[in-house]
């Protein structure tokens, strides 16, 4: 493994180079990677991307990133108020492109769990909860999943609860980049400082690798530039803690 | 939802939907008794305006059977009354208004303040401890001076001296039943008046 800031810079500029200039992209709470990723993705390629975050903002300006996805800072410089109520109809109504949701468990299909560890109704855990996740799977056009751990915990033959399932594109993990194709997850890219055993190590899932497997290019120059000047706190390592 | 099992363990029905023929999950009402929504300025009816993003308090208001209203600040009914279209809540709705300046604390109420994670971690931690809850609640308010808006806002020493002054609270009632609340723990006027001053 490469250190910890090394791995949360990879990984936010994998996020950033999955989003598309002009698509309408949504983040929730406890979202500090992707929050940091969308923003650097309108610093580099992806100018016209409509940015709504759950805080209600569009396209928010600010000076520096806030330490909570949530934070009302999000609110500086916002073209509108677009809330709660508004960005979960635009998702129903078939009309954002691109979400972004957590998962503490997730299997070969993306399904999502962030219910219970557990029984339902005796958890071992119980956990935060889906918030939108079970609207927002099915109905956003394309679903970006990351998580800070890569390991046999959160990559399961079965999740313990299906909280949502539905158009996983990606998900993004400190050792890869997988993608689903037809139906199950990929490895699109292991992360240079991993490798393919490694990443089928730590996934309790068939991962029907076939080699070679490309390697997650580097962060460029102009992306690290990117990532210091919109998060020049690191708030992005706060997930990595 | 197709697919979750959340639909499941919380019973959700599904119907035909008349227009497409799809089967769709259909939910039941939600209908809180009470809705307590902290906001920038009420004027002493309930008429209440939140800036920046209301998050979910426009659907909560609506929602719920009672609305009580907290507010950084109260203004005249002329004042609000001159932009109604800020007005996210309107007085009909409201049961009770609080005037409790730096209410959302050790949450954050921007531009006012911002949240105050020493604070919140002392209290993810106290509240875990059995019978500790109980104690830091009956804590006074630790503010001794303005409002600060960077983060980590001031919190006063642990020597007690200048605790806070009673809260001022005005608590007004709105509709036929008795006021709800009569207390609620809120820093001294200064803040207040900080806090007037800061906008």
């Amino acid at each position: 493994m490469t250190d910890m800031a090394q791995t949360s810079d990879l990984m936010v500029i994998a996020i950033a180079r999955l989003l598309r200039d002009g698509e309408t992209v949504l983040h929730g709470v406890a979202s500090v990677v992707p929050m940091v990723a969308v923003n650097v993705a309108k610093r580099l390629h992806a100018p016209n991307l409509v940015y709504l975050s759950v805080a209600g903002a569009v396209d928010p300006r600010l000076p520096a990133l806030p330490s909570s996805s949530t934070d009302q800072r999000l609110m500086t410089g916002s073209a509108s108020v677009f809330a709660n109520e508004d960005f979960y109809d635009f998702c129903s109504r078939g009309q954002l492109d691109t979400a972004f949701l957590g998962a503490v468990q997730m299997d070969a299909e993306g399904r999502t769990n962030v219910s219970v560890i557990g029984e339902f109704e005796r958890p071992k855990v119980r956990l935060p909860g889906g918030g939108g996740a079970a609207v927002i799977m099915p109905t956003a056009k394309r679903v970006i999943v990351w998580r800070t751990q890569h390991n046999r915990r959160v990559f399961v033959e079965k999740v313990d609860f299906v909280t949502g399932v539905g158009n996983v594109d990606r998900v993004v993990t400190p050792l890869a980049v997988l993608q689903r194709q037809k139906g199950r997850l990929r490895v699109e890219s292991v992360h240079a400082h991993s490798s393919v055993e490694e990443v089928v190590t730590n996934t309790g899932f068939d991962l029907g690798i076939v080699e070679p497997v490309p390697v997650t290019p580097e962060p460029t120059a102009a992306e690290l530039a990117a990532l210091a000047a919109v998060d020049p706190g690191r708030v992005r390592d706060l997930e990595f803690h | 939802m197709i697919g979750s099992d959340i639909p499941r363990v919380i019973g959700l029905k599904t119907v035909i939907d008349p227009y497409t023929g799809a089967e769709v999950y259909v939910v039941p009402r939600l209908q809180p008794d009470w809705a307590v929504l902290h906001v920038h300025e009420a004027d002493e009816l309930g008429n209440a305006r939140v800036y920046g993003s209301p998050f979910w308090d426009r659907p909560q208001s609506r929602a719920a059977k009672r609305v009580i209203i907290t507010a950084e600040r109260i203004v005249l009914t002329e004042e609000l009354a001159r932009q109604p279209e800020l007005t996210l809540v309107p007085h009909f709705l409201v049961e009770a208004v609080v005037h409790a300046p730096r209410g959302a604390w050790p949450g954050s109420c921007h531009p006012y303040y911002d949240v105050d994670r020493p604070e919140v971690e002392r209290y993810l931690a106290l509240a875990r401890e059995p019978g500790r809850l109980e104690a830091y609640l009956a804590e006074p308010e630790p503010f001794d001076g303005p409002l600060q808006t960077a983060d980590g806002g001031r919190r006063k020493k642990e020597d007690g001296s200048d605790a806070s002054e009673p809260a001022q609270v005005e608590a007004t009632r709105n509709g036929d039943v008795e006021p709800a609340v009569t207390s609620v723990a809120c820093p001294p006027s200064a803040v207040h008046r900080s806090a007037g001053a800061g906008r």
